[in-house]
């Protein structure tokens, strides 16, 4: 309370002195307006002044004896005099001016003046609020483009980056239109410790200077508290994120103000399915209806990927709901919210305002308690652009363009997210995300082999860049070496991925073409090394897919439809396209398909899905053993029935983050051609593919398709009509074509 | 005064900077920059499709030094930046006319 005592005392002080200038005059009034009027005076600020007069002839000459003594004593001042009904004038042509008055105080002279001013300017605010409002938000926006985000600036303008104290103003200025809620608690709090911040500024730099430079830091968090510029630092970053998150939030409110009421007709908002328990509703992202948070751990994450993916916020109700009322994640954590993560990490730039959403409220930390430790976590380096935790966040965004150059994208966003996870803790941040990462693997309920895979990504995370740039690339030792600590293939990629999502996440300065040509030679000489150790699962499917139930099955021979848990199992007399009509009657029941895989034995089709219910609970079987049956004889109705429920979802908006991509496996079976299709998952994604290969006169022999997250990595074993491998590369091309196109929803 | 140009691999950086201070030269400048000589960059295998890599990263060193020490300078890069392979880079040198500095705005051989 110290210092905000202090900005009071200096405004005692002003409003002391300037009584005395004004002496006894009648008809006239001082009044303080900005933060002067808010009494928030910092020791460098401008003393913001107006002389209210009522019309009075000599009101130059006594402007003259006031203005002239301030002036001669070195205070700044920015004074205007005028009356009432020019000073409302004014402020109803000028934006900035209108925002001073808003909180306009007397502080000498006639208080009958200065109560007219007030009463008829705030009348004249809230009259214009709806006019008005949208050229500020413009303002606010402008003014974020110039000064940038206080909370990831070396050195932040601690009054105009987004999330400064203006902010906080032009929020107090929306509430004073009556258009939303006066400022929360919390952005008060942040707000005076900005302020405290502030006024040590200006006391240790003897200026006026918002902007808080490197050089000052120490001294500033010195005088503030005894701590390092580092834990001030930490504290501004923290305030100021509290700041833009709750100013945007209240945007949000005026804009949902300002738009036209809806029709009568249309009173009812409507609401679009996103996900089991999310539904989209007037842009925002709410639970639906029968959603419970409490017994359903897992609709948090849920809600957040749903709202990542389509490209729109979350609620602030939803969010206040999820935050109170989640039920604790059980360790290790579901299969679903496993998922869940992954398709939210993989949604692309949207994933920035989610995650900040997520962890404003805390939510982020309840889920991953390590991220405390970088939260906000200052990088005083002129290569970094942002924090700790903001530099994750971004990388996970520039992996998720990353995706189809690796086999395991969820693996590829997971390194992302924490490879840096160490520098939250002490000693060398290598390997302390080295120790830190196999408690969150397991917790996650990663296998052990992928805990150990994001184990190695995190441990090289720097490998390649260093190697390239310190390392003799023509000398094989060097290449052996990378070899070496990376393994295998797969692991290679990953780590080539990883390293540009990193480098882009940093700035500006941290990758180039130059840089990349340097990586890029390592990497492709590492992977000549390595050519042999390629870890591609190339098992045909059928090598012990099948238990012996699932045996026994086949060779009964009979269509039929087992279903246990959330696996079906799918037996029926082989025939081409069985593996595109299965999928598409799993996709017209609102089944999600994590994983399938199709194999033949002795001319009977086993196929084996994965399923997750897309919304709520799992359909009759009854029916889809029914539909199953009706489509393996007839299935031209399908296309039209998926199509007729594809109109019911909620479109996403965005731009998906990385193009699908079509891979020729040459070197993975003998006997057949292998496909690879990595793509964005969508409804019906598997039905649309094997129809696709189905149309280029294909036969499937087996699949094995896997869902990581939103991302879809799926292998097919084809041959031609005559039985023979796919070679001519111009039918590859066509067929590649179909794939991509079907790796589109229908618009 | 001379203008000691060097173009070498990026590696070697770091040994030829601690050569350069060890000899008593302190101000250089250093760019990232692209080219090739008679090692005309290099075809790789990568991926299953073959590339051809026109530009070879490496790093530029400019520094001027005074008429006396030019090759003595010339032969300190050439000693630290070689490896023996193809690609090692070119060290050359250009006279200089004149040299400000901007701070005091000492001219010539003072500037240095």
């Amino acid at each position: 309370m110290r210092r905000a005592e202090l900005r009071t005392a200096l405004s005692d002080l002003a409003d002391e002195w300037l009584t005395e200038q004004l002496g006894d005059e009648r008809d006239v009034a001082l009044v303080a307006v900005g933060g002067y009027g808010r009494r928030e005076l910092a020791p460098g600020s401008d003393l913001d002044v107006v002389l209210v007069h009522r019309g009075r002839a000599d009101i130059k000459e006594l402007a003259d004896r006031i203005w002239y003594p301030i002036w001669d004593s070195g205070v700044s001042l920015d004074h205007s005099v005028r009356t009432v009904d020019e000073a409302v004038g004014v402020a109803r042509a000028d934006l900035k001016a209108m925002l001073g008055m808003v909180d306009v105080r007397h502080i000498a002279g006639d208080p009958e003046l200065a109560t007219s001013l007030r009463t008829q300017v705030l009348e004249a605010w809230r009259r214009d609020a709806r006019k008005r409002l949208p050229e500020m938000h413009a303002a606010v926006d402008e003014r974020a483009q110039k000064h940038g985000e206080l909370a990831f600036l070396l050195e932040p303008d601690l009054k105009e980056s987004r999330g400064g104290l203006r902010d906080v103003h032009a929020m107090a200025a929306v509430a004073a239109a009556w258009i939303a809620d006066a400022p929360a608690a919390e952005v008060r709090d942040a707000a005076t410790r900005l302020m405290d911040v502030r006024g040590e500024l200006h006391r240790c730099s003897s200026r006026s200077g918002d902007r808080l430079v490197l050089q000052e830091q120490d001294a500033v968090a010195k005088a503030l508290d005894g701590t390092d510029a580092d834990a001030l630092m930490r504290d501004v970053y923290d305030a100021a994120r509290t700041i833009a998150f709750a100013a945007d939030e209240m945007w949000r409110r005026v804009e949902a103000a300002l738009r036209p009421p809806r029709r009568w007709r249309q009173r009812q908002p409507t609401r679009r399915p996103l996900a089991d328990g999310v539904v989209e509703q007037d842009g925002e992202v709410v639970l639906a209806r029968d959603a419970e948070p409490a017994s359903d751990p897992v609709l948090v994450l849920r809600a957040a990927a749903a709202a990542a993916q389509a490209g729109l916020p979350l609620s602030r109700h939803t969010l206040d709901r999820l935050a109170v009322h989640s039920a604790p994640m059980p360790e290790p954590w579901p299969a679903a919210a496993r998922d869940a993560l992954l398709s939210l990490l993989g949604s692309g730039p949207d994933l920035v305002p989610v995650w900040e959403a997520l962890d404003q409220l805390g939510i982020v930390v309840r889920l991953l308690p390590e991220w405390a430790a970088v939260r906000c976590h200052p990088q005083r380096n002129a290569v970094h652009r942002f924090t700790v935790d903001r530099h994750l966040v971004e990388a996970a965004v520039e992996a998720s363009a990353l995706t189809r150059r690796v086999r395991r994208p969820d693996l590829l966003l997971l390194g992302a997210l924490f490879h840096d996870i160490g520098k939250g803790f002490p000693g060398d941040h290598t390997d302390a995300g080295v120790e830190v990462l196999p408690v969150i693997g397991t917790r996650l309920g990663l296998p052990p082999a992928d805990v150990e895979m994001l184990v190695t990504l995190v441990r090289h995370h720097l490998l390649l860049p260093d190697t390239a740039t310190r390392r003799d690339l023509d000398d094989p030792a060097t290449i052996r070496l990378v070899a070496d600590a990376v393994g295998d293939r797969t692991t290679l990629e990953l780590l080539h991925a990883l390293t540009i999502a990193d480098a882009r996440a940093t700035g500006p300065a941290a990758w180039g073409d130059w840089k990349a040509r340097l990586v890029d030679d390592l990497v492709a000489r590492a992977a000549a090394l390595l050519a042999g150790a390629l870890v591609l699962d190339t098992r045909a499917p059928v090598d012990g897919l099948l238990d012996d139930a699932q045996l026994e099955l086949a060779r009964a021979g009979v269509l039929d439809v087992h279903v246990d848990g959330d696996r079906v199992t799918v037996v029926a007399p082989d025939r081409p396209g069985l593996l595109w009509r299965w999928a598409g009657v799993l996709a017209l029941h609102r089944l999600q398909i994590r994983s399938a895989t199709a194999a033949s034995v002795d001319h009977v089709a086993v196929t084996v899905f994965d399923v997750s219910p897309r919304f709520g609970s799992m359909p009759d079987w009854s029916v889809v053993r029914a539909d199953v049956r009706r489509t393996y004889d007839d299935a031209s109705s399908l296309s039209s029935a998926l199509a007729e429920r594809d109109r019911a979802y909620a479109r996403a908006t965005t731009l998906e983050p990385a193009p699908p991509r079509v891979i020729w496996a040459d070197d993975a079976s003998e006997s057949a051609t292998v496909v690879e299709v990595r793509a964005h998952d969508s409804v019906g994604l598997l039905y649309r593919l094997t129809a696709a290969l189905a149309e280029a006169g294909l036969d499937v022999q087996s699949a094995r398709m896997s869902t990581l997250g939103a991302e879809v990595v799926d292998a097919f074993y084809v041959v031609g009509a005559d039985g023979g491998l796919v070679e001519d590369p111009l039918q590859r091309q066509r067929i590649a074509d179909l794939l991509i196109a079907a790796c589109r929803p229908p618009s | 005064m001379k203008l000691v140009t060097a173009v070498i691999k990026p590696f070697k950086l770091e040994e030829v900077k601690a050569a350069l201070e060890a000899f008593g030269v302190h101000g250089l400048t250093v760019g990232e920059v692209s080219g090739h000589g008679r090692q005309k960059g290099h075809t790789e295998v990568y991926r299953g499709a073959e590339y051809t890599v026109d530009f070879v990263p490496k790093i530029r060193l400019d520094v001027v030094v005074g008429d006396d020490d030019a090759a003595d300078v010339v032969d300190v890069i050439v000693k630290a930046a070689a490896t023996g392979q193809i690609g090692d880079g070119k060290v050359w040198t250009t006279p200089v006319d004149d040299l400000v500095r901007v701070r005091t705005g000492e001219r010539g051989p003072d500037a240095l």
